[in-house]
């Protein structure tokens, strides 16, 4: 009994709120933050899309780039080696 | 290039055509609306930009042991690519991001696991671009570390307390949520492979043309 009485007043206060020290009027609480979905998943869309888009011309270059400058130097050994 | 290309180019080219109609008619998710759809290219990227680096590590690995320059190669397109996609994961989460979370970034295990990992890519590029002869192995070497860094990224979300989704969500979808995701991993994957056969033909063509200056000096 005696055990159980001293604990009552400290399960009493954990059982009690926190105090407030400040009031606040209701109707005057800032609204919530309002994120729009579409412009986001749009936004993901194009920056994908668009990626790999650029990433293939610039691949397509690369290698066209690459390619022009093998047969440059092919037709030149070919004609060192005729004459 | 290849026969089997263009049909497959053709194919990946009608698949992304035909993604957006398929996500458009997913139903929206029912704690984060329609802004989750982001998912159906966010997570097929990941994965790419997961397999891209493991691809980069065992290419690597096999350069460093045999020096062959097929290896060399194949590892350096998987750096670019590695590189590509881990952009393309690293944006289109933090868009998913701010409307489900509420904020652009956090500092956990698998956001910081990737930053770290696209990095690693950045790195390999890096090296192969201006660290002059012997860059391959050097390159080779940091591409190791970008391979043992995948599973840390996959397994962050299970052993690690985290904000983002699990690796549990994949198997639980329904139906009608993982149809349009398994169209967009499988259009995700060919476009992969086709990027990869791309960038190693430039490698081969690269390889061709020193062999043509070497030989025309002669």
């Amino acid at each position: 009994m005696l055990a159980g009485g001293a604990g009552a007043p400290s399960a009493l206060a954990a059982q009690q709120p926190a105090p407030v020290d400040e009031f606040k009027p209701v109707g005057n609480n800032p609204a919530p933050e309002q994120i729009p979905a579409a412009p986001l998943l749009i936004g993901a869309y194009i920056v994908v899309l668009g990626g790999l888009f650029f990433y293939v011309v610039s691949l397509s270059r690369r290698l066209g780039a690459v390619r022009q400058d093998v047969e440059r130097l092919e037709t030149e050994l070919k004609r060192r080696g005729r004459s | 290039m290849p026969k089997w290309f263009s049909p497959a180019a053709i194919l990946c080219g009608l698949m992304f055509i035909v993604s957006p109609v398929l996500i458009a008619r997913a139903p929206d998710e029912s704690s984060m609306g329609m802004v989750y759809k982001i998912y159906y290219y966010h997570m097929p990227s990941a994965w790419m930009f997961l397999l891209a680096p493991l691809v980069c590590g065992v290419s690597s690995a096999l350069f460093l042991a045999r020096g062959r320059e097929g290896d060399d190669r194949r590892a350096w397109a998987a750096a670019e690519l590695t590189v590509l996609f881990g952009a393309l994961t690293l944006i289109t989460g933090p868009l998913w991001a701010r409307r489900a979370w509420g904020t652009w970034w956090v500092w956990d295990a698998r956001l910081t696991s990737s930053l770290v990992g696209w990095m690693i890519g950045w790195a390999y590029l890096i090296l192969r671009r201006y660290g002059g002869p012997g860059s391959d192995k050097l390159a080779a070497g940091v591409a190791l570390f970008g391979a043992v860094n995948v599973p840390f990224i996959f397994i962050s979300v299970n052993y690690w307390r985290t904000i983002h989704p699990p690796t549990t969500v994949v198997p639980k979808l329904p139906v009608d949520m993982g149809i349009p995701l398994w169209f967009c991993v499988f259009a995700f994957l060919l476009l992969f492979v086709l990027l990869m056969t791309m960038r190693l033909r430039l490698e081969e063509t690269r390889s061709r043309l020193d062999a043509l200056y070497v030989a025309l000096d002669e």
